[in-house]
């Protein structure tokens, strides 16, 4: 029983470390290299909010207000130049999540941050003692991924993003401003990942190169699950729980690395991964 | 006030260093259908796309009732009531026919009286809304692609190579739809067609285009097709 809660639980925070890199890539075309600053900077909101005696909570909308408003700012001023330049834009969200990182060193200096976590404690699980926290995390990418399809399917921004992915020049050509669902889908990814770097607090440490530990893993996914909800998902939950099983029967340092080693694999021989065909 | 609605006057643009349009100029006026012809590559579809802003101009001009429009953007074209029915991947194949729809509308408010429009001249499309456009033969893609550009009820319509490629009887319904169009509202059409029959049928005035310029132009008449095809034969 913990197996099967650490698996739907890890795929969960897989699920949710990727999404901001998802939307962007999904969208966009580009990888976002800065995702592991977003995810910094999301950690360090949390550091600031209760820092300043604010619930943890309040993290959390702190979090995409600050990722949205810096995603802006990047869109505009770093990525929209490159669109059509794909490897000068991995370079350069490269290059942003290095300065970025250098800030915050130079701002919060390079110790460990503990700021308090979100939820602690356990609950029972059928007479099992499990982390409430991990739970918790379980929920919210329930919760992400409806609001994913809710948001694709339902509103006139995942409409307009469908036609973007699908064909620009026509979505153009029927008067879509594509360039604002560019900068909103930057946001809105930049904005998830900062959530994302909130949710993270409580399980992984807080330093100014946090987010690199989880920038291959979440970049591996997107590439196998392409522009689909439901691939990511299924690619988070089958990778999560080989790093599982992994790392409780052979060794947690080989657990690691699993999540990037079966992605590379799978896009060798299937280079579709999950996506559909 | 002039009749002359769409001036494109010694029009040059193209694509990378190369010019695909070379100086050229053609006027569609008002409640006119005009039929563009020419040879493939001569530059029919480039001259739609460059008026439509898809493509930045490289000389001469483009007006609008007099307004210099080079430059405007889809979206400001679109505005101005101009609409436009492309030929190359025309359609969201993997999206329902109701949202291929929905998307030439700025929001789902107008949808309501947009489909209305839409039943006016090809009613099957409402009884399969939920279908995927990518799933319609090639006639009824054909007629879904020209049902979006009139659902906005355009002032000027740009259509090219609306017939390529389907039945002769899908080639009546959409010829008569365009008549419809013309009479009951006024709209101007512009027409790119290979499809000599069609285009002289459904047209007013009838032009041709060679190496990027338009080369002849003239009412569409009982002599009409002969002069066409000596432009057109190799």
């Amino acid at each position: 029983m913990a197996l099967l809660l650490d698996i739907a639980t890890t795929a969960a925070l897989l699920f949710i470390v990727s999404a901001g890199l998802f939307v962007i890539f999904g969208v966009l075309k580009i990888i976002n290299f800065a995702h592991a600053a977003w995810l910094t900077i999301g950690a360090y909101t949390t550091v600031v909010a209760t820092k300043m005696g604010l619930s943890p909570w309040l993290s959390l909308p702190l979090a995409v207000l600050v990722g949205g408003l810096l995603g802006a700012v990047t869109e505009i001023a770093i990525v929209r130049p490159l669109y059509r330049r794909s490897l000068d834009a991995i370079l350069a969200t490269w290059g942003l999540g290095v300065v970025i990182v250098q800030v915050i060193t130079l701002t919060f200096g390079r110790d460990m941050q503990m700021p308090p976590a979100l939820i602690t404690g356990t609950v029972d699980v059928l007479g099992l003692p499990y982390s409430s926290y991990r739970l918790f995390l379980l929920v919210a990418a329930v919760i992400m991924a409806l609001a994913f399809v809710l948001v694709l399917e339902r509103t006139r921004l995942g409409l307009n993003a469908q036609a973007v992915i699908m064909n620009e020049t026509l979505a153009r050509a029927l008067g879509i401003n594509t360039s604002r669902v560019r900068l909103v889908t930057f946001m809105l990814g930049s904005a998830i990942a900062a959530l994302a770097g909130v949710l993270l607090t409580p399980l992984s440490s807080v330093d100014p190169t946090m987010g690199i530990s989880w920038l291959i893993g979440a970049f591996m996914l997107v590439m196998v699950s392409g522009t689909s909800v439901t691939a990511l998902a299924l690619a988070c939950l089958c990778f999560g729980a080989a790093q599982v099983l992994v790392s409780t029967w052979i060794s947690p340092i080989l657990g690691s690395v699993t999540v990037a080693v079966l992605c590379a694999v799978m896009l060798r021989l299937h280079p579709k991964g999950f996506a559909r065909g | 006030m002039t009749d002359d609605r769409l001036v494109i006057e010694a029009l040059t643009s193209g694509y990378g260093e190369t010019d695909i349009l070379q100086g050229a100029t053609l006027t569609l006026r008002r409640g006119e259908i005009l039929a563009l012809m020419g040879r493939n590559g001569m530059g029919k579809t480039t001259l739609l796309k460059t008026v439509m802003g898809l493509i930045p101009t490289r000389g001469g001009r483009v007006s609008l009732d007099g307004v210099p429009i080079n430059g405007k953007p889809p979206a400001w074209l679109l505005a101005q009531g101009v609409g436009y029915a492309p030929q190359e991947l025309p359609l969201f194949q993997d999206l329902s026919i109701r949202d291929n729809l929905r998307l030439a509308l700025r929001g789902d408010r107008d949808l309501a009286t947009a489909l209305k429009i839409v039943e006016r001249n090809f009613p099957f499309l409402l009884e399969r809304l939920d279908q995927l456009a990518g799933t319609l033969s090639g006639g009824e893609q054909k007629m879904l692609i020209l049902s979006r550009a009139l659902m906005t009820e355009p002032d000027i319509l740009l259509i090219d190579e609306i017939s390529e490629g389907i039945q002769p009887s899908v080639v009546q319904r959409i010829e008569t739809a365009l008549k419809a169009e013309r009479e009951q509202r006024g709209v101007s059409i512009l027409v790119v067609e290979q499809n000599l029959g069609f285009a002289l049928g459904v047209a007013d005035r009838w032009a041709v285009m060679k190496l990027g310029q338009i080369v002849d132009e003239g009412a569409c008449d009982a002599a009409s097709r002969e002069t066409v095809l000596k432009h057109l034969s190799i």
